[in-house]
């Protein structure tokens, strides 16, 4: 409960703050949305597993985004461009539907 | 996150992947916390507050990148709107312009009419009809030449950009060429009328006649001699068409119509004409489009 009033203030201050995204960070902003989806929904799942660890939560989700905006650095920087963050969201789009499925089995025991 | 037990490197990572997409790191801490009994409080507390803040800071992320493309799109097609919108606009002035022009030539005509005897005056306005400077209206056919339908990319899903049945600047030319060969006393393309100096070029993937675009379908009219359609369909552009038509899927409507009225052309620009009684502009004829306005009045 309290997290999910947590997720809504953060929403509440992105759109009442109304931040600008700096030029340089314009790129990484869709991979790390994805990533944090990823941990989140990881979150969840442990959560509903009955094995949540706020720990490994907020490990998940720094390293994911961490990890995310790494990969399109280093495919900026190597001239790979896009496909490398192709494949962060084709791993990340995998787990996301792996765990909403776990999920939904919790959820509606189908 | 280490727990050398239960982490292996498995080499079918994507398999692995599809069959159990949970972080294995819950896993190992809920061992790890059954094997060593809970946590401290405050270890438990402060690891609370920063899975809140993390929450809060995804929160925030999806605010901001939502917020960020919203923001984004309607820039764009702001951009293209307003560009779109200056296009018109100027289109339309043009057209206002070209309407003006038209009424005051009407009035010339007219005060010219009344100023000459009635022959001559017949004979001006033929040559005008003949030269393009003139409305004229009778009966003709309308040729409606359009691009074939590009084939699709296979790979993009989008029409290729090499369409070989794609109208071209020559093919126009070609056939108002044939058209003035069948014996066509006027002909206008979209409604652009052709005086004797009018030019068709490509720009691009555009194709201009006299500097305006014109787009496909071409509807190219023709006022002639009854036999148009017949004589134009035996010479030798007609039969290129024909053969296009066949050949790249160009598509190619021939059809007579009664009453045609074609527009006259943009004014050219008189280029070795000046008025009775006055010198020639300095440095002879005027070459480019802004000409000195006495030369322009010895019409």
């Amino acid at each position: 409960m309290l997290m999910v009033l947590a997720l809504i203030a953060g929403i509440v201050l992105g759109v009442v703050l109304e931040p600008t995204v700096p030029l340089a960070l314009q790129p990484y902003l869709p991979i790390a949305v994805v990533a944090a989806l990823d941990a989140v929904f990881g979150g969840i799942r442990a959560r509903l597993d009955g094995i949540f660890d706020d720990k490994q939560f907020v490990i998940s989700f720094i390293s994911n985004v961490l990890v995310a905006a790494m990969i399109v650095y280093l495919g900026d920087k190597l001239g790979v461009g896009g496909q490398l963050s192709t494949g962060v969201v084709v791993v990340l789009g995998v787990r996301i539907f792996g765990n909403v499925a776990a999920i939904r089995r919790h959820l509606f025991r189908a | 996150m280490s727990n050398p037990t239960a982490e292996r490197f498995n080499p079918d990572f994507l398999t692995e992947l599809f069959r159990d997409p949970l972080d294995a790191a819950y896993a190992a801490a809920a061992k790890r916390r059954a094997k060593r009994g809970p946590e401290p409080a405050w270890s438990r507390l402060s690891g609370r507050a920063a899975g809140l803040l993390s929450v809060v800071a995804v929160g925030f992320l999806f605010a901001v990148a939502y917020r960020h493309v919203v923001a984004a799109e309607p820039e764009i097609t702001r951009t293209r709107a307003g560009l779109v919108s200056e296009v018109h606009a100027k289109q339309a002035e043009t057209d206002d312009l070209q309407r003006r022009a038209e009424e005051l030539r009407a009035a010339v005509d007219r005060e010219r009419a009344e100023a000459l005897a009635g022959g001559e005056a017949a004979q001006l306005r033929n040559l005008a009809a003949a030269a393009g400077l003139g409305r004229v209206s009778g009966d003709g056919l309308v040729i409606e030449v359009r691009d074939a339908p590009a084939d699709t990319d296979p790979l993009t899903g989008k029409p290729r950009s090499d369409n070989p049945g794609r109208v071209r600047d020559r093919d126009l030319q070609g056939l108002v060429n044939g058209l003035w060969d069948a014996g066509a006393e006027a002909i206008a393309i979209n409604g652009q009328r052709l005086s004797t100096t009018s030019t068709i070029r490509a720009a691009g993937a555009a194709i201009l006649v006299d500097f305006k675009p014109v787009a496909s379908p071409y509807a190219v009219s023709a006022i002639g001699p009854g036999d148009l359609d017949r004589r134009f369909e035996r010479s030798r552009d007609g039969q290129l068409f024909r053969a296009l038509a066949r050949r790249y899927n160009m598509g190619v409507v021939v059809r007579e119509q009664r009453d045609l009225t074609l527009p006259a052309a943009t004014d050219p620009q008189l280029r070795y004409a000046h008025p009775l009684g006055r010198t020639p502009p300095e440095g002879g004829p005027s070459t480019g489009p802004s000409t000195v306005p006495s030369a322009s009045g010895g019409r």
